[in-house]
């Protein structure tokens, strides 16, 4: 059944670029791909771990301008830097775990708030490094790959790179979601349930927490980096904090603590606006709304849809074949 | 040097006080539901707005423009509260509201941004102009005047409601501990509306005040927002004299970070603070019992 759906969905993002000709959608899919990365990096914390983070925006652009800086000012390859932008992410996410590892709830979230502020006003502030809000132009896309044999990949096409990014997000949700799977994830998912209880139960609840913050904050370093050599530029504003409340109205609107619902959000809530872009500005009304009204009537988002459509339609097919 | 000095002590008390009647609001909020309400940004912006359109559309009086907000701010505060915390109060959640008000947030931001366009009003009160001069070559205008007259008049009749009347008590009670004081007979549905109404019509005031010395665009209630999330942190979540000293705190705080380091640096030091508060000492500056959450 899982290897199925991993068939499915490797074709599908084999199939997608073929129906998208136009370089606009093109570059839709792989913003979209990028999103599916960010979404289930803050599942992990949010769903999992029950960590309320709301700061995922300082590790989307700490991944970013760490691997450009990287390859810019240090001449550093693009894989090493990329490499290094998603430790440096996830050393991020745990320094702030363990600043905010007695904080719960609200205190956590606030902290997040105030770290992913901090994060955005460095970027526009330290303009001997960042180039402030003037930003960063012409970041190369990632190196060309020529196997002996095959014809050259470049990833100035944006198919490829689409394949590139696509590919990533894929891998990253097969990893957390073996995580999820493992006992690593029961234990995550006791410290959200009752973590006096998980405690009690010898398990260091302190040191779990920093740890899935840390895997959260590295997911959502890989995304950055990605954003900056597909984008080309970079601003601070690109990693302002309503960004991270985008990205969590993607996990709550696909449906936090499973992996799948995220993935669903982040493709909804980057592809819808775009469909509705003739809406202007009342699409963001729209989409507050529906953030709203999720939240009041279907907190399980996407996925608990899913689950009431399924057992909805297993009743009427009961219905339908007697005995 | 010191009249520079005293200058930026007056500017930051300016703002402090402003950051206090709004952080006031969310600590008021915080104390009796333990929820965060993301809306009262847009609260303090609509405000702004109400007494924008209340002296220049209807040629209005400024000072009166400042009691229309008051209004505004009340009847959204209901709306939040009937639209969002009620239906969601049973679920016992403390992440959906937050999101909710997000949403809300979001929402309402747009439909501003629909209405009133995107480009920053010049709202400058007649008093904006106007200017008083104090001891050693330092000034202060009529506008700066008022926000401090009204936010200090403001913050001690709260004061005095809170601590002095039988309302104000029931409130408090219904915050220490909401099923005891509902067995006491008073009704906490009714008392949980009453803050919201009493916290938003805060920031409606404040963002009429806030409105002429900051640039007044459909986003403007964030910036202060974030800013009074950190003071009602500083100053410990729910406590009241704790969130008027974070609150003038984190005024002359940025005003000297302005003046004396760099413009630029005001919101990192202000957030490093809250980050260090959080690590050294998250009761706050004055610890109450709440460590529910700490």
């Amino acid at each position: 059944m899982r290897l199925a759906l991993l068939l499915a969905a490797a074709a599908a993002i084999a199939a997608v670029p073929v129906f998208f000709e136009d370089s606009y959608w093109r570059a839709n899919l792989t913003i979209c791909a990028i999103n599916v990365m960010l979404a289930i990096g803050l599942d992990f914390i949010l769903g999992y771990a029950g960590q309320l983070n709301l700061g995922h925006s300082a590790f989307y652009g700490i991944g970013a301008y760490a691997s450009t800086l990287l390859i810019m000012k240090l001449d550093t390859p693009f894989w090493m830097a990329f490499a290094l932008a998603m430790a440096l992410s996830g050393v991020a996410g745990m320094a702030l775990s363990i600043f905010a590892v007695r904080l719960r709830g609200h205190y956590l979230a606030i902290a997040s708030l105030g770290f992913a502020v901090i994060v955005h006003q460095v970027l526009l502030n330290w303009i001997s490094v960042t180039q402030g809000p003037l930003g960063i132009y012409a970041i190369k896309p990632p190196p060309a790959i020529a196997l002996p044999g095959l014809p050259v990949i470049a990833f100035s096409n944006p198919a490829n790179m689409f394949y590139l990014v696509a590919g990533f997000a894929l891998l990253f949700y097969l990893l957390l979601d073996q995580l999820a799977r493992s006992p690593i994830g029961e234990t995550l998912t006791a410290i959200r349930e009752d973590e006096v209880s998980a405690a009690s139960l010898g398990i260091n609840c302190a040191a779990w927490k920093v740890f899935a913050f840390g895997v959260g904050a590295a997911v959502a370093g890989a995304a950055g980096a990605f954003y900056a050599s597909f984008v080309g530029t970079l601003v601070p504003d690109a990693f302002i904090i309503t960004e991270s409340f985008t990205i969590l109205a993607m996990v709550i609107l696909g449906g936090m603590g499973t992996l799948i619902g995220p993935v669903l959000g982040a493709i909804v809530l980057t592809i819808l606006p775009e469909l509705l872009r003739g809406f202007g500005d009342l699409r963001l009304v729209l989409y507050g709304f529906a953030l709203m009204l999720a939240v009041l009537f279907m907190p399980g988002g996407m996925a608990q849809a899913a689950r009431l459509a399924r057992a909805l339609c297993g009743r009427v097919l009961r219905a339908q074949v007697p005995g | 040097m010191s009249t520079v000095i005293l200058q930026q002590g007056i500017n930051g008390i300016v703002f402090g006080s402003l950051y206090v009647l709004v952080a006031l609001g969310l600590t008021l909020i915080y104390g009796v539901l333990v929820q965060i309400n993301f809306a009262h940004a847009d609260v303090v912006t609509l405000g702004a707005f109400a007494a924008y359109f209340f002296t220049f559309v209807f040629g209005g009086n400024y000072l009166v423009s400042i009691g229309v907000a008051l209004v505004v701010g009340a009847a959204l505060g209901w709306l939040v509260n009937a639209a969002i915390f009620a239906p969601l109060r049973e679920r016992g959640s403390e992440l959906l509201p937050l999101i909710a008000t997000i949403g809300a947030s979001i929402l309402l931001q747009n439909a501003m941004l629909i209405w009133f366009g995107p480009i920053p009003y010049a709202f400058d009160s007649p008093y904006s102009n106007a200017v008083l001069r104090l001891w050693g070559g330092t000034y202060i205008t009529w506008q700066n005047l008022i926000i401090i007259g009204v936010s200090t008049l403001t913050i001690a009749m709260l004061y005095a409601f809170m601590k002095l009347t039988y309302m104000g008590k029931a409130l408090r009670a219904v915050a220490q501990d909401r099923e005891t004081a509902g067995l006491m007979g008073i009704d906490p549905n009714k008392l949980i509306m009453l803050t919201f109404v009493i916290a938003s019509a805060l920031a409606g005031m404040g963002g009429a005040m806030l409105g002429p010395i900051l640039v007044l665009t459909p986003f403007a209630g964030t910036t202060v927002i974030v800013k009074a999330f950190a003071i009602v942190i500083i100053g410990g979540f729910g406590n009241v004299e704790g969130t008027i000293i974070a609150g003038l705190l984190v005024g002359l705080i940025e005003s000297y970070t302005t003046q004396l380091v760099n413009p630029g640096l005001t919101d990192i030091v202000v957030f490093t603070l809250l980050l260090a508060m959080l690590a050294l000492r998250p009761t706050g500056l004055i610890a109450e019992k709440r460590e529910e959450n700490v």
